[in-house]
């Protein structure tokens, strides 16, 4: 076992560590992601063989997921899609002046989400890839309902928000029913002459971008420039200091939270925004203390940065141990395997040890360096919120366009829908719609859809739902603990809204 | 002012230098000729995937011996071909598979029928890998069986991906039943699934009796005990018998070539009618947008004959488990052609 260590050098470290740096950077600026990385540098591994370019290459995905808290926190834009949550909690938390504590509570949530899901892939990789397959399209499909079911918790008006997330479902479903999903190949929800825009419907990171990122920027144009300098930006550093037992009595919350993100990692198509919503969603369920979640708790950080960094060994151990990618990066990453001619599937692990130890280091490793990394960073990075807005937010624009522009390698209509999202996601705010309903509807609809028609294709009964297996009643019953909880809590703060107001 | 002989010397080479590189300029400028930065689309969104790999391969050896910059953009089929569509200038090429056309015979939309609407370029490759699987468990031996039980009457399901390369062998078998056992077709039955993990997952899940899948990807499964859920085995590989004779011995994995020869021709058939038996390599080709310069089309055609007179591309593709196939563009029109009117033949047939 210990004759890998002989494979490791000064190199493989560095690349690793430069990975993770490399990746903090693409995760943080708008429109790249961790997928983007990977993709990029992908080519390079011929080159550096398999050993260091994997250490490249697992640097920037932990790198990546990781950077998305940066403009999740300061500016309200999810560096990556599963850092919605965190601009949940996050950005509130920094206009009230606590950015660079909300980032440190990220960071370190970050490294115990990333070393936990490392330590259960190092450890049960095999088992739960048989767990996993458990998982047919009828469970899979009870996932994504239950991350639905969020919605109805996460709105303010449970009817607009429900109202806002059937939207959000609607939208997610224009364009083709792709062949390769098994579908028809056909488009709907659109004219004819859309076609050539909308064959593949929108794509999702430039409706993330634009209905959070470029929504929030014609917000504060409209507040024009008057409220430069007041006193509420100079608050950082002073209005929160960060200190570790900001965690004390929130130990529960981050290991419940990895496990979701390992977890919800591990299920192929389930997708990584499932996970941080999943566990940010079960935190408020959960927790004895969530009234404050959504309006900048610490708490909603933990669950949504742990979860979503458990993400990357959560994914890999479909990949190593079915040669099938858990998530949108992991499936660029199976490239640096065959491009070196290397099979990835059920015997990978026991055939190829070697590797398998290796690319545990590089994980291990590259977590630790994104740690260091940010925590002592943040400082410097937080002042972003400093830069006056008429020349921060021009940037942020610029950045948001290119990288639309970018993420499909140079589709323009993929700008026109970061600039149509963005007016709309102004609009929706300004007529009382929720956006945080809408862009889940939006990212959880497709696959709800895919897995719901193909459950009744294979089964070709409704009441397979119910009857499929334990692991669908089991479901069933978090769902509908989710549901009574949303209306109970609605109801109580309704009944204590009266109350205040009599009083 | 006084020019000293040194500063004279080097401002005639100066001026040299400088006419050549205008010189060098213009015989650049050339009509008929890549240059640039050259972008080669595929038509799989995969990374990871046979067409990137090997679009890889080609397009790296391509590019040396162009000495152009060249890069490989896995966008899909759809957005592959819009792009395409766009640059007649030759900045843009791609490479696909036999999908290209077979989408278009299955009626898949945004498939156009690319003999009319493109040029055809080169084949490189071919990816002997396509084949069929059942559980390790199945109560069918082999594909003979499948074939003698859809005739008397029971119902086999099988994944596949609609549309395309993963439904050509599907639609071979039905036709072969029809031939056999007329009147029985309609009891294989296609389970509609995408990516190959969805194909595996009905597999376990009891709901197929057959999947299909590829050597690559399913190799391993076929090396697991009886006793595990995931265990399957090869039944059919639709290669051409001397396709997998070129494979090299050891084969993919640890299942050697030897090994894969029982799933191809003469072991396994599937009749076509007229004494003729069903084959299918799975092609990879140039496509070039049909305004673009001939010039450019021989160019390529020159370059790839001379790196594969070199002989090293094909051990690297043999390594990756590709066995070379270079074909000049007009040869592989044709070839091509004849292909897909064989395969137009029995999709017409089961409709």
């Amino acid at each position: 076992m210990m004759e890998f260590v002989s494979l490791l050098d000064v190199t493989f470290f560095l690349l690793a560590g430069f990975g993770a740096l490399v990746g903090i950077i693409f995760g943080a600026i708008p429109g790249m992601t961790a997928t983007m990385a990977v993709a990029v540098c992908l080519p390079l591994t011929y080159a550096l063989g398999l050993n260091n370019g994997l250490a490249l290459l697992l640097g920037l995905y932990v790198g990546g997921i990781s950077g998305g808290m940066v403009p999740a926190v300061l500016l309200n834009i999810p560096g990556t899609p599963s850092s919605i949550t965190t601009t949940f909690d996050g950005y509130p938390m920094a206009q009230k002046g606590e950015g660079e504590k909300a980032l440190r509570v990220c960071v370190v949530a970050s490294v115990i989400g990333g070393l936990i899901s490392a330590a259960v892939l190092f450890l049960f990789a095999p088992m739960l890839a048989d767990f996993s397959i458990k998982f047919s399209y009828v469970e899979k499909f009870l996932i994504i309902l239950l991350a639905l079911s969020v919605i109805a918790s996460l709105s303010s008006n449970m009817l607009v928000g429900i109202f806002s997330g059937v939207i959000g479902i609607w939208l997610s479903l224009v364009g083709v029913y792709s062949i390769s999903d098994g579908g028809n190949g056909k488009t709907r929800l659109m004219a004819d002459f859309m076609e050539p825009y909308l064959y593949e419907g929108f794509s999702l990171l430039p409706v993330l971008i634009g209905i959070f990122g470029i929504s929030t920027i014609l917000l504060e144009a409209e507040k024009g420039v008057k409220s430069e300098l007041t006193s509420d930006r100079l608050k950082l550093g002073k209005g929160g200091v960060f200190a570790f037992s900001i965690f004390k009595g929130r130990f529960t919350n981050l290991v419940r939270s990895s496990f979701i993100g390992t977890f919800v990692g591990m299920l192929p198509g389930v997708g990584g925004s499932a996970a941080s919503v999943l566990a940010y969603t079960q935190e408020k369920n959960l927790s004895r203390d969530s009234s404050e979640m959504g309006k900048g708790a610490p708490q909603g950080l933990m669950a949504s940065e742990s979860a979503n960094n458990a993400l990357t060994g959560g994914a890999l151990i479909p990949l190593l141990s079915l040669g099938i990618p858990g998530d949108s990066t992991t499936a660029v990453l199976i490239g640096a395997f065959t491009l070196q001619g290397i099979q990835v599937g059920p015997l990978f692990i026991p055939e190829n040890a070697n590797t398998w130890y290796i690319m545990m280091t590089a994980l291990v490793f590259a977590n630790i360096v994104m740690f260091f990394l940010m925590f002592f960073a943040i400082k410097h990075i937080a002042k972003v919120v400093m830069v006056p807005k008429h020349i921060l937010y021009p940037l942020i624009t610029m950045m948001c366009v290119v990288g639309a522009y970018a993420i499909n390698y140079g589709i323009m209509f993929d700008v026109w829908t970061l600039l149509i999202f963005g007016v709309l996601g102004y609009l929706i705010q300004k007529i009382g719609l929720e956006v945080a309903p809408l862009i889940i509807g939006f990212i959880l609809g497709g696959q709800a859809e895919i897995y719901f028609v193909k459950s009744l294709e294979s089964f070709g009964t409704l009441s397979i739902f119910f009857t499929k297996s334990p692991i669908a009643v089991v479901l069933w019953l978090l769902i509908l603990a989710s549901v009574v909880f949303s209306i109970v809590m609605s109801l109580k703060s309704r009944a204590k809204g009266r109350q205040d107001v009599l009083s | 002012m006084t020019v000293s002989k040194k500063q004279l010397v080097g401002l005639g080479s100066a001026a040299v230098m400088a006419s050549m590189t205008f010189g060098a300029g213009v015989a650049m400028a050339q009509d008929g000729e890549l240059r640039g930065n050259i972008r080669v689309v595929i038509g799989s969104t995969s990374t990871g995937g046979d067409t990137y790999q090997n679009s890889s391969i080609v397009v790296d050896k391509l590019a040396e011996q162009l000495d152009l910059n060249m890069k490989v953009d896995a966008v899909g089929a759809s957005s592959a071909f819009r792009t395409l569509d766009r640059d007649p200038r030759g900045n843009t090429l791609m490479i696909f598979h036999d999908q290209s056309y077979l989408g278009f015979l299955y009626g898949v939309q945004g498939y156009e029928n690319i003999f009319e609407k493109y040029t055809i370029g080169p084949t490189v490759a071919i990816n002997p890998g396509n084949a069929y699987l059942v559980p390790k468990d199945s109560p069918y031996e082999n594909l003979d069986e499948i074939i003698a039980a859809v005739g008397e009457g029971k119902e086999v399901r099988v994944a596949i991906q609609p549309g395309g390369v993963s439904e050509i062998g599907f639609s071979a078998l039905k036709n072969a039943v029809a031939i056999e056992y007329p009147g029985q077709e309609d009891n294989l039955v296609a389970v509609n699934t995408g990516s190959q993990a969805d194909k595996n997952q009905q597999l376990y899940d009891d709901q197929v009796d057959m999947i299909h899948g590829s050597v690559q990807a399913n190799e391993q499964f076929t090396r697991l005990p009886e006793d595990d859920q995931k265990a399957m085995r090869f039944v059919w590989l639709t290669a051409r018998q001397d396709t997998i004779e070129q494979a090299p011995e050891d084969g993919m994995g640890q299942t050697s070539r030897e090994q894969l020869l029982e799933y191809v021709e003469p072991n396994v058939t599937v009749t076509m009618g007229d004494d003729e038996n069903f084959t299918f390599d799975k092609e990879f080709f140039f496509l070039y947008n049909k305004e673009m310069d001939s010039g450019i089309v021989d160019q390529i055609d020159e370059a790839l004959a001379e790196v594969y007179a070199e002989g090293e591309i094909q051990e690297v593709q043999k390594n990756s488990f590709f066995i070379p196939n270079f074909k000049p563009s007009d040869e592989a029109s044709e070839y091509l052609k004849n292909k897909m009117s064989r395969y137009e033949e029995i999709i017409e047939n089961i409709q």
